[in-house]
């Protein structure tokens, strides 16, 4: 089991390997941690978490986003983490800030001028709003999968008026569905380039599924049969813990096999919530 | 009304032609530019990437060096990487010349296991210790940058105290055609510096703020470089990652990226004047042939036509 507490920075944050402490990886610290051994922390890990949690405190803006880093004066997707994390670990009216935050942001493509431009030159396409890693660039799958699953979480807790979060839901999987890769599974976003198809990557095809947990069609048949192909082959961490986290997701169980060397603490973590009973990012 | 530098530019120039004004053309020093033959990654490549170095007589005594390879997909076998041999060979040659240290640090603008990337790239089996001298520039810590009269939409840039408090940056690129850019060399390698922990993967705020205008202020940003461009094997058609490998057999380095940049061009068999970038960054009348001087082989003695998509038909040179 990683030891969270060593290699806990001063100020309370994680860095992704070493270095300073960075929003995604203290949230998924904090995650892997409330996964790992919810009911047995000892008061030192919990005076360990505490201090995590005091670090992303100081991560929310006024706008209601969170941003990356705290000397990043930008709200950024990481916000989607704020509405993912451990019960109790962000008070609720950051957590409600958030939520509004997310809401109001999509991928500069699906804005009404582009989509008149788009028009213009007689392209209908609809464009689906998922989300961007940073304001005013396009979506891409990793932000708008994670966007998915905080928008989930939040409609499981009854913190905010379903029908628009229900909306936004819906709008990413049409997304993700539509970005697919030719060979079943994705890569960030771009499925073709000057009329030829791109190769899916394993941590993309993972936290996809996972977003798209509970969907059952042709085409996830497809993608789960690429996951399964990936995970057959990858040898990173990070894409293992995703593959294994999407196909779980689906029902799918999963061999035992070893795991992998995990060479950051974004890997310790990732691959502590593959190997938990049950996902924190589902529940 | 808010007009960024280049829509400026252009309105200037537009009034000038319009009013048959002359106008003054900014002349910048001659550049010197070292063209090396080079056929294969072998361990010839130190002593050529050493002598290339030393040629250019650096003031690198006591100096921290970065070295900034393009790291793009986890593959040994393709071109799309700078080899690793290259950038070991930069490495050990800035030593030598006694930098008091020399970093590898690079921030891939597609995968997000930089470590596992550069492993499987051969970068581990190639340098030891490769983990002690590497800086994963997607999550160093970060520092908001200015941009001094932009071209692009961008006013400022978080970038990495890593490159932010080096004295010299060593832009070790790989020599490849680019289905957006043209040509990806020096200059376009340093998207890599962009955090994507603050930006995402692949940069796309780059690429929304004009692609050819973000490569110059980049460029801008870093007066203290030098570039090596590694040609051995490039890519050629459509790059930067579905091409196919070119042998051009060659070592390109100089300390002024757009000389670089516009002498791999001509190697490539791509007319520099047309690649978008270069001519934003200098104007079209200071990237001819006579504009740097080059040392070692002739451009004549090197070319090897980079085979061009469609797309990109019109920047073949005559």
């Amino acid at each position: 089991m990683t030891n969270w507490k060593a290699i806990q920075n001063g100020d309370g944050g994680w860095a992704y390997s070493r270095g300073c402490s960075w929003t995604e990886p203290t949230a998924f610290a904090l995650l892997a941690r409330s996964a790992d051994s919810p009911n047995t922390m000892t008061i030192p890990d919990r005076e360990s978490f505490q201090r995590g949690v005091k670090f992303l405190s100081s991560i929310a803006r006024p706008d209601g986003g969170w941003s990356p880093q705290p000397g990043v004066e930008e709200s950024t997707w990481v916000t989607a983490l704020a509405v993912l994390l451990p019960e109790g670990a962000v008070n609720e009216q950051q957590r409600r800030n958030a939520i509004g935050w997310l809401k109001t942001r999509s991928g500069r493509e699906s804005g009404w001028r582009y989509r008149l431009q788009q028009r213009l030159v007689g392209n209908n396409d609809e464009f689906p709003q998922g989300w961007p890693w940073f304001p005013g660039a396009a979506a891409w799958v990793i932000p708008t999968s994670l966007g998915i699953l905080a928008f989930e979480k939040a409609l499981r807790r009854h913190d905010a008026a379903s029908a628009d979060l229900v909306e936004r839901v819906e709008s990413g999987r049409t997304f993700l569905l539509g970005h697919m890769c030719a060979d079943g599974g994705w890569n960030h976003g771009s499925n073709r380039a000057l009329g030829r198809d791109g190769d899916s990557y394993p941590e993309t095809t993972g936290i996809a599924l996972l977003a798209l947990n509970g969907v059952a069609s042709a085409q996830l048949e497809r993608a789960k049969a690429m996951a399964r192909k990936h995970l057959a082959s990858c040898r990173t961490a990070e894409g293992i813990a995703w593959l294994r986290m999407g196909l779980s997701a689906h029902g799918e169980s999963l061999a035992p096999a070893p795991d992998p060397v995990c060479r950051t603490n974004m890997d310790e973590a990732l691959m502590t919530l593959a190997r938990a009973q049950r996902n924190p990012l589902l529940a | 009304m808010h007009l960024t530098r280049r829509e400026a530019l252009l309105a200037t120039a537009a009034a000038a032609s319009l009013t048959c004004c002359s106008r003054t053309v900014q002349r910048y020093p001659v550049g010197n530019v070292s063209i090396v033959k080079a056929p294969a990654y072998t361990m010839d490549v130190y002593d050529t990437v050493y002598s290339m170095v030393s040629d250019h007589r650096l003031n690198v005594r006591g100096k921290r060096i970065v070295l900034k390879p393009n790291l793009v997909e986890y593959d040994a076998d393709t071109v799309i990487n700078t080899h690793p041999m290259v950038v070991h060979a930069a490495y050990e040659a800035f030593l030598k010349l006694g930098a008091a240290d020399v970093r590898i640090a690079e921030g891939p603008g597609h995968r997000r296991g930089t470590l596992d990337l550069a492993d499987a790239a051969g970068y581990f089996s190639t340098v030891a210790k490769f983990e002690d001298s590497f800086t994963d520039l997607n999550t160093d810590a970060v520092a908001k940058r200015t941009i001094v009269n932009p071209l692009s939409k961008l006013d400022s840039l978080y970038l990495p105290h890593t490159v932010l408090d080096c004295d010299l940056l060593v832009s070790v690129a790989k020599m490849k055609t680019h289905h957006w850019a043209g040509a990806t060399l020096s200059m376009k390698n340093l998207f890599g510096l962009v955090p994507g922990a603050v930006y995402g993967w692949p940069k796309n705020v780059l690429h929304w703020s004009g692609l050819p205008e973000t490569i110059v202020d980049l460029h801008h940003l870093f007066p203290k470089q030098f570039a090596i461009v590694d040609g051995i094997v490039g890519m050629e058609g459509n790059g930067p990652i579905q091409g196919t490998p070119k042998a051009a057999g060659v070592l390109v380095a100089g300390r002024d990226p757009v000389a670089v940049d516009a002498t791999c061009c001509r190697v490539m068999g791509i007319d520099p004047k047309q690649i978008e970038y270069l001519q934003l960054a200098r104007g079209e009348e200071n990237l001819s042939e006579t504009a740097f001087r080059q040392t070692g082989e002739t451009i004549r003695s090197v070319r090897t036509d980079f085979a061009l998509v469609d797309q990109w038909k019109q920047i073949r040179a005559a």
